[in-house]
């Protein structure tokens, strides 16, 4: 009885494998159906609870206000409700309108969403619209607002702050948010046992936080100019959700290994507060018990992963993704096509945060000093480090050559001082001056040793625009005779080549904010192991000036040190400042009131920015 | 045949040391080291942070022990039996255990949750591609025998080496640049497995007030279309060349020729009596497949955006999360290894004329 | 066939020998000529890049002085490989005075002492400046330059007057790519690590697998299953992640990938050979050897290898072509050469990062590499149908 295999067979077989597939598939897509339907059950229960509460606060007589959030007079907000100014003025626009959902796309994706879990810059774009800080800022004047704190108090020397938590903020469980609640996150942070290095580093500056009643009062360990903005802008964690974390290693290592543990007080929610994990849709609802003055306009934010630029875009020109941010070749050609123009809006700013790429020279490899020990050296680089041009070819002027590590938003930069344009002549003058000359006749420049001034750029791999500024910068430096050759080497390879200061020059870029700390990238005291001093820059003068500035509490005056500080990198050249770039956003037209401001869009992404977009009821394209 | 099995399982073991102790080997002689790899992930640098977490890391995992004393600790986490630990990290003798698979250092979660959660896309893909490639190369082998030396079999032997020779990046490439892009054709969707909403579809098709809605079936299997293709035209070469050696070689056998004798049409020599046994060969190609479809494609998941266990291995491996890597050829090569057994034995177990030795 | 008509043809076959029979076989098929054709296109291309493409002029007259540029720019590797080719030319010429043995040291002498040489003596001027020709002849400085027929070097980014991503046009025949570097002159200089990647690549890995699975088909017993072991471990690593890794750290260089591919390509010949050898160890011509008291080398390398090496021919080339399809794909995951030119690099500039996608830059490097894939797979096939052939003879 022997088998047989013909045609038919094969064709039974190809049929059972789609069946089984479809099969499979079906069970996949019912079990999220059930989960949704759960969802759904969970969503139901919290309103009937909610229900239930206001039902007895009618029977016992409480009045509610009946004035809808949302209107008002933006002028006649109470004094401790200022941070929600803008938001309420955009409420009184003739077309203000509730619903609709944002979307938007990440290009990897996100790690875990639990606070504190996830380095990366995604997953805390996330959670600043679910976590909630003690204060905001105006996204114009920059100055600090209130907002879960009311008001709050700044001792003489800097070394207290207390702030007074506003009654009435409840999280979105409907728990209600105090004082303790902000003292708890500090101590959440500064456990051990919870996996949040990061952060801990920054906020080991706090020595103590005590709570008396609604205040709450952070003690410092030494003067620092940012201490308040670190207070103020602690995400605030509810101990009642978090708290059982602490109890033990076992409790902790499981908030450390979890994905989706995010619940706060913000204008918006996950639909669950522990079942997000990543390969999910990133979707937040927004939180019907919001406590803010105005509730979230749209109902829905929801973020896309996908990981390749190129579907990203054909997403995005599908009108797929209602917010994109596009790169400089992308933005240019995008701008130029009409359909894209009918539908969305372009916008052009500097983001605060958006940090700056440099050169840094190292001055000392293998014990030795380099080249790039002699100042002369180092303006003569930075003469030959053509940055309009980079900025023209490269990036197609979606940036601004930087002289210094200070943003021009803030008040840290010296207006005063100019960027270096490219000057051959001066630079072969400089270099001339430092002894590098053509002594063989080959091209390329000598020390009296001989030594050719050749060597090799390190810069992270896996950036296409990098390569090309790298390849660009070689061809310029040829023309002085330097040889340079470009090196580029993935990140682990890169940190450890920081970390041996086994090279010659490397580029990369430094995030930075309005006023930012220079201590330890060019402070003397990092250079060792393990500091960001990597180039074994040495300048005691610098190193004074920074120091103070670090501790003069009165921002007039130490806007003046820092402005003295910017002169002194400006003569000294450690780095060669190269550009900070442009964020070039396109937003669906259906989005209205969308501003460049001050920190960018008047969308949030530095700080809890109540927010100012809406879309108009007859424009809406998504409901649930 | 019991002492042959035996043998062989027994010899997987050594087998698999090496290629761990080998993989372990490779990570560590790696410069920037494991534990680099947590740092920022974005193009800036915080500075503050970075030491603070390294310092962290390197606690937490154990990364500042030597190299050796790393590898056993590793080797008996994921061994059923060893070294026991209680829930306070405490010894509890020695015997059996849950083996465990550790820690992603750059994800911090569980290895076990991130290969469950890529292995069914990458599964699924295979699933689908595996079972065309063969059927289709079977198929088109058999003809090409059959049709040997006129044009048919010329046509479709030069057709599939030309396929065979597109380079995967290029024609995914091309794919997407002509069939899902405005500028020429968007007739396929560029990236994922499914639309935004599709988790609140229906299952199958359905006719609404709104118009039509494609359900969740037709939206998955729309998204593999392009993949799925990418993943298939390689393959044919080599099987139809297979098969139709295979077919060729049993035709002039002795059998066929008796059956041809007995009266059998051509048709049902071909078909009834040579067919059956052209398949032997590709029962050992069959199981060389299987480790690589564990693996993935790497080219096509990267292409496509699929996060399938191509993926999680390549960014493993850029972001040196040796305990992902680990895992990962530890459970390829188990499989690997216990595919080519299987095979052996199935390979004696069809054809009478191969023995145990 | 009658009885005189066969033993016709057995005395035929007799006079041939098999690798010759296998030649010929070989040659007679159209698809190895397409495909030994553009091979020879190829090398032929990466031999005379410089003189196809170079933006030194060949002549060029300053101050009523001549000079050449490109001579004087020419590298060791561009003298090495004019030298050999002349040789292998000359070798060919000479096919019927020497014996091929003969012919191919005399080769390999000619190669390796130009090598050394050209090593030592050829100085080249480190510090180019391309633009200097264009610029001097439209300024005046330079009377008369006479250019080759490309006028661009593959890393000549034309900063005088730069065009990134520009469409192909009568200056860039085939456009430039995102660096402004002309895409024609990269793929004729891009010759030469296709082909080299493919012969270094396959050629360590073919030796690496001969003597493994020639030691272990020979000597069957415990040193088979010890050395089968190692053999499976190398196996189970999947290539492509071993590529990654190692190029991932230790750096991109163009030797590094060669080598990494052939150490991740050779477990495969092993095999083969081996199987070859305990089927070959079983013939009568084997054992006779054996029986007369011949020494171990002796019938390893004169008897058995000839025999057992033929099918590692047919996977050879096939492994050649796998080879450059390996380069491409690590190039296109951006793991490739950064200043070099390679087809796979210039393929992963078709869908930079912008998303944009450049058809000039997708077309012609990826049929390059198509083509010569495809050749190499031509020939590769015809060599197993020769080998093969009584799968051609009807039933």
């Amino acid at each position: 009885m022997q088998q047989r295999i013909g045609k038919r067979d094969l064709i039974l077989y190809a049929f059972m494998v789609a069946v089984l597939i479809s099969i499979w598939l079906a069970m996949v897509q019912i079990d999220r159906q059930w989960q949704f339907i759960a969802l759904t059950q969970e969503k139901l229960d919290d309103q009937t609870r909610d229900i239930a509460d206001l039902r007895r606060q009618f029977r016992r007589g409480i009045s509610v206000s009946t004035e809808t959030a949302g209107a008002g007079d933006p002028n006649a907000l109470p004094d401790s409700w200022r941070g929600f100014k803008r938001a309420v003025a955009a409420t009184e626009m003739p077309d203000y309108a509730r619903g609709d959902w944002l979307v938007y796309s990440f290009s990897s994706q996100v790690p875990s969403l639990t606070p504190y879990m996830s380095g990366d810059a995604y997953a805390s774009s996330i959670q600043q619209w679910i976590i909630d800080g003690l204060v905001t800022r105006d996204p114009v004047t920059l100055e600090w607002l209130p907002h879960v704190a009311e008001s709050w108090n700044i001792s003489e020397d800097g070394l207290t702050i207390s702030f007074v938590v506003r009654d009435g903020v409840v999280f979105s469980d409907g728990e209600p948010l105090t004082a303790e609640d902000v003292a708890f996150s500090w101590r959440f942070v500064m456990d051990e046992k919870i996996a949040a290095p990061r952060a801990r580093a920054y906020l080991s500056r706090i020595d103590d936080v005590t709570v008396d009643g609604r205040t709450v009062t952070f003690r410092f360990t030494e003067p620092y100019f940012g201490s308040f903005s670190l207070a103020g802008n602690l995400g605030i964690l509810p101990r009642h959700f978090y708290s059982k974390y602490l109890e033990s290693v076992a409790a902790a290592e499981e908030y450390n290994t979890s994905t989706g543990l995010l619940l706060g007080s913000g204008p918006y929610r996950l639909p669950s507060p522990t079942a997000w994990k990543p390969g999910d849709l990133i979707e937040l609802v927004r939180n019907e018990r919001y406590w803010g003055w105005v509730p979230a306009p749209f109902d829905r934010r929801i973020w896309k992963t996908i990981n390749s630029d190129a579907a990203q875009l054909t997403e995005f020109k599908n009108g797929g993704i209602d917010v994109y941010a596009a790169l400089p070749l992308e933005y240019r050609d995008l701008t130029q096509n009409e359909e894209i123009m009918k539908r969305t809006r372009s916008y052009e700013y500097y983001n605060p945060r958006g940090g700056y790429s440099y050169i840094a020279w190292n001055n000392l490899r293998d014990g030795k000093p380099t080249a790039f020990a002699d100042r002369r050296v180092r303006e003569a680089m930075t003469y030959l480090t053509d940055r309009e041009r980079v900025i023209d070819e490269v990036l197609l002027g979606y940036a601004q050559p930087a002289n210094g590590p200070f943003n021009p938003l803030g008040k840290q930069a010296d207006p005063s001082l100019s960027v270096r344009g490219y000057d051959l002549d001066k630079a072969k003058a400089l270099l001339a001056e430092a002894g590098y000359l053509d002594r063989d006749g080959d091209g390329v420049l000598e020390s009296e040793a001989g030594e050719p001034l050749a060597f090799k750029l390190t810069y992270p791999s896996g950036s296409d625009n990098y390569k090309r500024i790298m390849l660009l910068l070689k061809d310029l430096y040829v023309q002085a005779g330097v040889l340079m050759e470009p090196d580029p080497v993935d990140w682990p390879v890169l940190i450890n080549t920081l970390n041996t200061k086994n090279f010659d020059a490397v580029s990369l870029a430094w995030t930075s904010g309005f006023e930012i700390d220079i201590y330890q990238m060019l402070h003397s005291s990092q250079t060792e192991p393990g500091g960001d001093n990597f180039i074994s820059y040495i300048n005691p003068g610098l190193d004074e000036l920074i120091e103070t500035a670090r501790q003069e509490m009165d921002e007039e005056a130490r806007m003046a040190i820092w402005h003295q500080v910017h002169r002194e990198i400006w003569a000294e050249q450690p780095y060669t400042y190269l550009f900070r770039t442009k964020s070039l956003i396109f937003a669906d037209r259906r989005i209205r009131n969308v501003q460049v401001v001050r920190a960018g869009l008047n969308e949030g992404g530095l700080w809890n920015m109540p927010m100012e977009w809406y879309v108009p009821t007859d424009a809406q394209k998504y409901s649930d | 045949m019991v002492n042959y099995v035996i043998r062989r399982l027994l010899l997987i073991f050594p087998t698999l040391l090496g290629i761990t102790i080998l993989v372990f080997a490779v990570m560590a002689a790696a410069p920037g080291g494991v534990g680099a790899s947590l740092l920022s992930r974005s193009g800036d640098l915080r500075p503050e942070e970075r030491a603070a977490m390294e310092r962290y890391i390197n606690e937490r995992y154990g990364l500042d022990k030597p190299m050796p004393m790393q590898y056993l600790r590793w080797l008996n986490n994921v061994s059923p039996i060893g070294f026991r630990k209680d829930e306070n990290n405490e010894d509890a003798g020695f015997g059996f255990k849950v083996p465990d698979l550790g820690m992603s250092f750059a994800k911090n979660r569980p290895v076990t949750q991130l290969v469950a959660q890529a292995l069914p896309i990458t599964l699924l893909l295979n699933a689908l591609s595996v079972p065309l490639v063969f059927i289709l190369s079977i198929v088109m082998g058999v003809y090409t025998a059959r049709f040997r030396g006129q044009a048919l079999d010329v046509g479709i032997g030069t057709a599939n080496l030309a396929l065979w020779s597109i380079p995967t990046i290029w024609m995914g490439v091309l794919l997407i640049g002509l069939l899902a892009s405005e500028e020429y054709a968007r007739i396929f969707p560029t990236s994922g497995l499914e639309s935004l909403r599709a988790d609140r579809w229906t299952f199958l098709p359905v006719v609404t007030e709104q118009g039509w809605q494609r359900g969740y079936l037709l939206d998955v299997v729309w998204h593999l279309v392009l993949p799925i293709v990418c993943l298939t035209y390689t393959g044919f070469a080599v099987l139809t060349k297979l098969t139709r050696s295979a077919v060729l070689e049993n035709l002039q056998a002795d059998y066929a020729r008796t059956a041809r004798a007995k009266g059998a049409s051509e048709r049902t020599v071909l078909w009834y009596h040579v067919f059956r046994n052209s398949l032997l060969p590709l029962l050992t190609v069959a199981a060389s497949i299987l480790p690589g479809m564990l693996v993935g494609s790497v080219i096509v998941e990267s292409i496509f955006s699929i996060d399938g266990m191509g993926r999680l291995v390549v960014e493993a491996v850029q972001l040196r999360d040796r305990e992902v890597v680990l895992s990962i050829t530890l459970i390829t090569s188990l499989l690997t290894l216990l595919s080519y057994l299987i095979v052996d034995i199935c390979y004696a177990a069809a054809d009478p004329r191969v023995s145990f030795e | 066939m009658t009885e005189t008509a066969i033993t016709r043809a057995v005395e035929k076959v007799g006079e041939e020998s098999f690798s010759r029979r296998v030649t010929r076989d070989t040659l007679r098929n159209t698809g190895a000529k397409i495909g030994i054709a553009w091979v020879a296109t190829v090398a032929v291309l990466a031999v005379f890049a410089p003189f196809i493409a170079n933006s030194h002029p060949y002549l060029m007259r300053v101050e009523g002085m001549w000079s050449s540029p490109l001579l004087a720019h020419l590298s060791w590797a561009d003298v090495t490989m004019l030298v050999t080719f002349l040789a292998v030319v000359a070798a060919w010429r000479l096919r019927r005075r020497f014996g091929p043995g003969q012919l191919l040291v005399g080769v390999g002498v000619i190669s390796l002492v130009t090598l050394l040489a050209a090593q030592q003596l050829v100085q080249v001027p480190r510090a180019v400046i391309y633009d200097q020709y264009r610029v001097g002849l439209a300024e005046g400085g330079i009377e008369t330059a006479y250019f080759a027929p490309v006028p661009f070097s593959p890393t000549d980014r034309s900063r005088d007057n730069p065009a990134p991503l520009h469409e192909p046009d009568s200056v860039h025949w085939f456009g430039t790519d995102e660096d402004g570097a002309d895409v024609l002159s990269r793929m004729i200089h891009a010759c030469r690590i296709a082909l080299g990647i493919g012969l270094v690549a396959t050629g360590i890995a073919l030796a690496l697998g001969i003597v493994y699975g020639g030691i272990m088909g020979f000597f069957s017993g415990w040193l088979d299953i010890a050395m089968m072991r190692f053999l499976e471990i190398f196996e189970s690593i999947p290539s492509l992640f071993l590529l990654l890794t190692i190029v991932a750290f230790f750096g991109r260089n163009i030797y590094l990938i060669m080598v990494v591919i052939g150490l991740t390509s050779w477990p495969g010949y092993a095999r083969f050979l081996r199987a070859e050898f305990l089927k070959l160890r079983n013939q009568d011509y084997v054992q006779a050897a054996e029986a007369c008291g011949l020494p171990l080398a002796s019938i390893l390398f004169r008897h058995m290898l000839p025999n057992g090496v033929a099918p590692l021919l047919v996977a050879a080339s096939f492994g050649i072509a796998s080879a450059i399809l390996a380069e491409a794909t690590l190039s296109f995951l951006g793991l490739g050469l950064i200043d070099e030119p390679s087809w796979g690099a210039m393929l992963n500039q078709a869908v930079g990062p912008t998303g944009t996608f450049a058809l000039w830059l997708a077309t012609y490097p990826g049929l390059a590499i198509f083509f010569t894939v495809f050749a190499y797979n031509l020939i590769g096939e015809a060599l197993r149908d020769a080998i093969d052939p009584h799968l051609e003879q009807r039933p």
